[in-house]
């Protein structure tokens, strides 16, 4: 059976989609690359060996908050719903499974790169080098399963809505790190920035600290490297064995830890025999300024937010990733930084809400045959982005600016303002422009199913409010700078909307009939007939 | 009060390409109004590709659809508003409950306070008030056509255009289902609808039409189709089925 499964998974890396995988096989080739350059220059002495077991260390890492990163992505390529119907005891079904993950592109570059510790057992001689090769497979099946594990526990924890809530906080852990990590230390090295003081406080590292190197080669990323250095430096059979009697236990474990979980998805049924969650109906929402069409559409899309699994992560992550931020900042002495927190929810919130349209996914049948509902449609999706992202930021920005009294907040205040125009009128534009089509919503139930991915709307619409976010702070307190900025607001509140319902009208069909097919190709095509 | 001379749904010269693929060929119709009107074929003959066509959910290749008169091409909003409709295998906004969809639609389409009064009638009438704090994406597939059908009726259209409106639902809500048709018809209005369920369509429509390669292959009222047999019989006459030959490995 694994046989008839390797074979399975080499045709459909054959016949499946390419671009994500070459691009992760050119990335991680030249990355691995560097390693062993790295590793080849510690032998020299141009750097310290030091540096690899950093390197070593990040790229272990990679594999185990890859998974939480992106909670919602599938890294096994056979789909297990697959197998679901076949007549095999489901421990056999996942034991042959489990040997078919270690083929593909991840263990493919990383066994490139650990055999950078084949490079820095070298000098130590021909047993010190079999020493090494025995490590870098060691240490390739530990990570392999670790990162394996931590896929199928978090897909596992998103069936619940716990696992919703906790898939957010990982997301929002990692996207916060990912924006204000730095700022512990530029405070660490402008510590009077916010009072205009530029003065530079240098560190004094000339090389890695031996206790840090000592941590690193302690955890389970480090194993390898410890083995492949005590073989190096005739440390022993001690030193050099344990570790990799370590690698093998533990990763064998994970292993046994990966199949139990996916005997579990086995043996769960696809869809809930049931009704899982009751909910409380709303009720009439009644908005001011806007028409009975447009507070039906906002109405409906607020109840989505809250309900719609995959709009629930995006939601809270959207909304907890500015305040772990804040709580970065404000625990690293730069609070006059705070404020900017206000921007930041209108950019991730931005970020959330441009793939609605997909997500919402053939509903949108019922917009195109319902009189003048397109427009309502465009309008009462701003209108609710608004009220979940747009208003609090704003509101968050003149809470932390009077809290704080920080010399920013005026600039952070309006490039609130700004930020969540341009991500008001925006989002729905680039869920148009974009749709990252995946399951259909009548079958996504939990957060876990794939729901398209929206990472090319997301990096296209981040700069864009980031740019409207740095506006007023660049544009200064000159009366001509808040002037440009009004008209700003004035221009894409105004102006967007007409576009974006033009839009829908002209390509509304395409873009149903891409949701209903799950092609974007066929959306392109419609694009190109249109134009 | 409907014009009896402006057909309900016009159809002229309809043709649908994908790609090389013709699915719909010139195909021409003209449904009057109050009339109870099926669409038969085979699988992939092009049924819903027609539908989709008269309701404007597909831009057709060349020719032009009319709803009670007005072009789907240049007056589709007037055409729109005289039309409900149900597609099949297709999602509706799936987290809300019935309830909350039927005011959602009444919002949208703008509609007066009369709608309460209907809402409540088809959610009781279609069984759907025992579970009303149940999310549409919960429902089953007998559920969804329910309440596929109370939206199209909820703004009181004057044509109704349902896509296999039977499909895979059991014998108790096609019967609900199949009441509320008949009472709309009874009332005026008219009725497009596929379907595969010949026995339904030759107790309920008035007027058949089997559709075969995209074009219609025969036309009229059920019983000039079906003749001296059954509708089934005779649609399997029309489309033509091969001879199947015994599997020995099955005895």
């Amino acid at each position: 059976m694994t046989r008839a499964l390797f074979a399975l998974k080499l045709r459909l890396f054959r016949n499946g989609p390419h671009d994500e995988r070459v691009f992760s096989l050119v990335t991680g080739l030249i990355l691995a690359a560097l390693v062993i350059a790295g590793a080849s220059s510690a032998t020299h002495g141009v750097i310290h060996e030091g540096w690899i077991a950093v390197a070593l260390t990040v790229w272990g890492g990679m594999w185990l908050f890859g998974p939480l990163a992106q909670p919602r992505h599938e890294p096994s390529v056979i789909s297990h719903e697959w197998l679901r119907g076949y007549p095999l005891r489901p421990w056999r079904l996942a034991r042959a499974l489990s040997w078919t993950e270690l083929l593909g592109v991840g263990p493919l570059v990383t066994l490139a790169c650990l055999s950078s510790l084949v490079v820095l057992a070298a000098p130590g001689g021909a047993a010190a080098v079999v020493v090494a090769v025995a490590a870098v497979a060691a240490q390739l099946y530990l990570l392999v399963w670790a990162g394996r594990t931590v896929a199928a526990l978090a897909a596992w924890l998103l069936r619940t809505r716990v696992g919703m809530t906790l898939a957010a906080v990982q997301t929002a852990i990692m996207l916060a790190l990912s924006f204000a990590g730095w700022v512990p230390v530029a405070a660490w090295l402008l510590p009077r920035l916010g009072e205009g003081d530029t003065t530079l406080v240098a560190p004094a590292t000339e090389r890695l600290p031996e206790p840090m190197i000592d941590v690193l080669a302690a955890a389970p990323t480090g194993w390898g490297y410890s083995a492949a250095l005590a073989a190096r430096d005739g440390a022993g059979t001690g030193p050099v064995l344990l570790p990799l009697a370590a690698l093998l236990t533990v990763g064998a474990l994970l292993q046994l830890c990966w199949i139990a979980l996916t005997v579990g998805a086995l043996r769960r049924p696809p869809r809930p025999a049931s009704p899982r969650r009751l909910c409380v109906p709303g009720r009439d929402l009644s908005l001011p300024f806007v028409t009975p069409e447009v507070a039906a559409v906002a109405s409906r899309e607020l109840v989505t937010w809250l309900r719609d699994p995959a709009r629930g992560v995006e939601l809270r992550s959207a909304w907890l990733t500015p305040l772990l931020m804040a709580l970065v900042i404000a625990s690293s002495g730069w609070s006059w930084a705070l404020p900017l927190a206000g921007p930041a929810v209108a950019v991730f919130g931005a970020m959330v809400a441009i793939n609605t349209y997909a997500l919402d996914g053939t509903a949108l049948w019922q917009l195109l045959t319902t009189p003048g509902a397109l427009k309502a449609d465009v309008h009462g999706r701003m209108a609710a982005w608004a009220l979940v992202f747009g208003l609090p930021s704003v509101a968050l920005a003149a809470v932390l600016w009077a809290v704080t009294g920080s010399p920013l907040g005026g600039a952070a205040f309006g490039g609130a303002i700004t930020a969540a125009a341009v991500g008001c009128a925006g989002a729905p534009l680039l869920a148009l422009l974009m749709p990252a089509v995946g399951t259909d919503a009548r079958d996504r139930i939990h957060p876990g199913q794939q729901a398209g991915d929206p990472r090319g709307g997301q990096m296209t619409i981040f700069p864009v409010v980031l740019l409207a976010a740095v506006l007023p702070g660049v544009v200064g307190g000159p009366w001509w700078g808040s002037f440009l900025a009004a008209v700003l607001v004035a221009v894409v509140v105004g102006v967007i909307p007409l576009f974006t319902v033009g839009l829908l009208q002209q390509r509304g069909t395409g873009l149903l009939e891409a949701m209903a097919t799950r092609g974007t190709a066929v959306l392109r095509a419609a694009a190109r007939t249109k134009s | 009060m409907q014009n009896p001379c402006v057909p309900a749904i016009e159809v002229a010269d309809l043709t649908q390409r994908f790609s090389t693929a013709l699915a719909v060929d010139r195909l021409s119709l003209s449904i009057p109004p109050g009339m109870f009107y099926g669409i038969v074929g085979p699988n992939g003959a092009g049924k819903t590709t027609i539908l989709a066509a008269v309701c404007g959910l597909r831009r057709p290749t060349a020719g032009t659809v009319r709803v009670a008169g007005h072009d789907l091409r240049t007056a589709r909003e007037a055409a729109l508003a005289q039309l409900g409709v149900m597609m099949d295998g297709l999602s509706l906004p799936e987290r809300l409950t019935a309830a909350e969809i039927l005011r959602y639609s009444a919002g949208l389409r703008g509609l007066d306070d009369g709608w309460r009064a209907r809402a409540g009638d088809l959610l009781e009438i279609l069984g759907l008030d025992a579970v009303p704090r149940t999310l549409i994406v919960e429902y089953s597939t007998g559920m969804r056509k329910k309440i596929g059908l109370a939206l199209a009726l909820l703004h009181r259209p004057r044509v109704l255009v349902l896509d296999e409106p039977f499909e895979a639902i059991d014998p108790v809500s096609a019967r609900s289902i199949e009441h509320v048709l008949k009472q709309y018809v009874d009332a005026g209005g008219t009725v497009v609808l596929s379907s595969h369920i010949m026995d339904f369509v030759e107790r309920n429509c008035r007027r058949v039409a089997v559709v075969v390669g995209g074009r219609v292959l025969i036309e009229g009222p059920v019983e000039r189709v079906a003749g001296d047999s059954t509708l089934n019989e005779r649609f399997v006459e029309l489309v033509g089925a091969d001879p199947v030959r015994p599997l020995e490995w099955l005895s």
